[in-house]
């Protein structure tokens, strides 16, 4: 289970998070949505601590941080127990497919190199490039390096797998590509949170839609109730920009 | 006695007499460029970490050595470091000249090393570092294992450019006396009254050296490179990009290949 409680985030006067509180059960996916300024993508930076919330409590599995006291230590414990897939899938650039996955194998959980080698294979297979582990980044499309990003984030078997965007900077005959893998892995009961603009994949796959707007929770509940009966005002309009077509559930 | 006519042959006698001289010029550029790293690195350091007082003092360090000429350099090291360190009870004035040169040279390169560094570091995309934190891992993993290598790869051409900077640099040291190439040509120009012999011998073995390390350099590129799959590399100036750009281009025409075939 993950548990966030009031989580504040400022950069100088301004107040990017203003006290998110969210709580994940495990299995869970959990969909963030909202309009670019509204803070999601940085609440789910706070969650690995990228960003250092400036005030709030983490608890991750069995392992809870207060925001304001964590240590080095605590942060890389928390770390090992979360993962990230980037918008710009950060692959490493100067490492194969295969040695993107083992990196954190090797460096952090310090496996042996057979065992991590045959891991890191092990999820190339099964996000569709068991025939490009030795490609670097360079040589592989977009979809291709952010579903290495995929297998690199469920090396490390995290309690949640953070996606921020992750379909956003591709070409959108690639995006199809890298949500049939991320509802794969979801419908396996891996505990995931996501940023996405993807309003039907959100929809569709997500058992708890979080709506932000200026650095709170505007308004939350299961993808059913968000997208066809959105209580708040601002959410029916945010809704309505993205999606203008009516979503209706008979 | 004026200068005598202009004889071909003696460029090659010249040329042979030089080589011996070489050791000498080598050991100073080796050496310095030794000293440099060191220098370099310490004060790299402070900047990117941004420790307060050191970053300053590495700033004036930087400033003053790309800010002045280096033959003034020299003679600062050269007449001012005993006086300076006298009062401290050293002794210096047994010392070597050679040993005020590499010191010079030394400090000299590690100012421009230190900037390379430095540029190196800061090219390498955030979103690399962010991702090896990501992964678990902490600052000092991350910097050996993600950024070092990628920063490498576009540090050596810069370093290239200032080892061979650096060579041609330790033509001056002669001006303390140290019988170096260019010292030497001199002197053999002298003797024989052929300077315009010793110095087209002295210009070519410079160039045979510069043009070596270019390749060296250019070598150690490629193989780096290589080795990361012909990583794409960020910021760089004009002339990195130019060549980056004929890498891409030579980088698309393989992809064309590999799909066609």
């Amino acid at each position: 289970m993950i548990k966030l409680s009031g989580i504040r985030k400022k950069y100088g006067h301004h107040e990017v998070l203003q006290g998110i509180d969210a709580t994940v059960q495990k299995g869970e996916v959990v969909a963030i949505l909202g309009p670019s300024g509204s803070g999601k993508t940085t609440l789910l930076r706070c969650v690995n601590f990228l960003e250092r919330p400036n005030e709030g409590e983490l608890t991750i599995g069995d392992f809870t941080i207060q925001c304001k006291r964590a240590r080095k230590q605590d942060i890389y414990t928390l770390r090992r127990k979360t993962a990230m897939v980037f918008q710009q899938y950060n692959l490493f650039r100067h490492k194969t497919a295969l040695e993107n996955v083992m990196e954190g194998l090797l460096v952090v959980q310090k496996m042996p190199r057979d065992q991590a080698r045959e891991r890191s294979a092990q999820l190339l297979d099964k996000v569709g490039l068991g025939k490009k582990l030795d490609a670097y980044p360079s040589a592989l499309s977009g979809g291709q390096q952010q579903r290495v990003g995929i297998a690199r984030a469920l090396a490390g078997n995290p309690e949640v797998i953070l996606f921020d965007e992750p379909t956003s900077a591709l070409d959108p005959e690639l995006v199809g590509e890298v949500l049939a893998v991320i509802r794969t892995i979801a419908r396996e009961g891996i505990t995931m949170m996501i940023v996405t603009h993807e309003m039907s994949f959100a929809q569709d796959v997500a058992t708890q839609v979080l709506f932000m707007d200026e650095g709170v929770v505007v308004e939350r509940g299961t993808p059913r109730e968000m997208f066809s009966d959105p209580k708040e005002e601002r959410t029916r309009r945010f809704l309505k920009r993205i999606a203008p077509e009516p979503i209706y559930h008979i | 006695m004026g200068e005598q006519a202009f004889e071909f042959g003696l460029i090659g006698v010249y040329f042979m007499k030089l080589l011996p001289t070489l050791r000498l010029t080598l050991l100073i550029v080796v050496g310095s460029i030794a000293v440099g790293l060191i220098a370099g690195t310490l004060a790299a350091l402070p900047r990117l970490y941004r420790v307060p007082i050191l970053q300053r003092v590495s700033q004036v360090y930087v400033s003053f050595f790309r800010g002045t000429p280096i033959l003034i350099q020299l003679f600062l090291f050269y007449y001012g470091l005993p006086e300076l360190v006298e009062p401290l009870g050293l002794d210096l004035s047994r010392t070597p000249a050679l040993a005020f040169v590499v010191l010079a040279y030394g400090l000299h390169s590690g100012a421009f090393i230190s900037e390379a560094i430095r540029a190196a570091v800061t090219a390498v995309d955030r979103g690399q570092v962010e991702a090896a934190y990501a992964v678990g891992m902490s600052g000092p993993q991350a910097l050996r294992r993600i950024v070092l290598p990628q920063a490498l790869v576009i540090a050596v051409p810069v370093l290239g450019n200032l080892v061979i900077a650096n060579l041609k640099d330790t033509s001056l040291a002669f001006t303390l006396g140290v019988m170096e190439l260019t010292g030497k040509a001199q002197t053999l120009g002298l003797l024989a009254q052929h300077f315009l012999e010793a110095y087209l011998s002295l210009a070519a073995l410079y160039f045979i050296i510069s043009w070596g390390l270019e390749r060296l350099f250019l070598w150690w590129e490629r193989s780096l490179l290589r080795k990361q799959g012909v990583a794409a590399l960020p910021r760089l100036g004009r002339l990195g990009r130019q060549a980056l750009m004929r890498r891409f281009a030579q980088e698309a025409r393989l992809g064309r290949e590999g799909a066609s075939g």
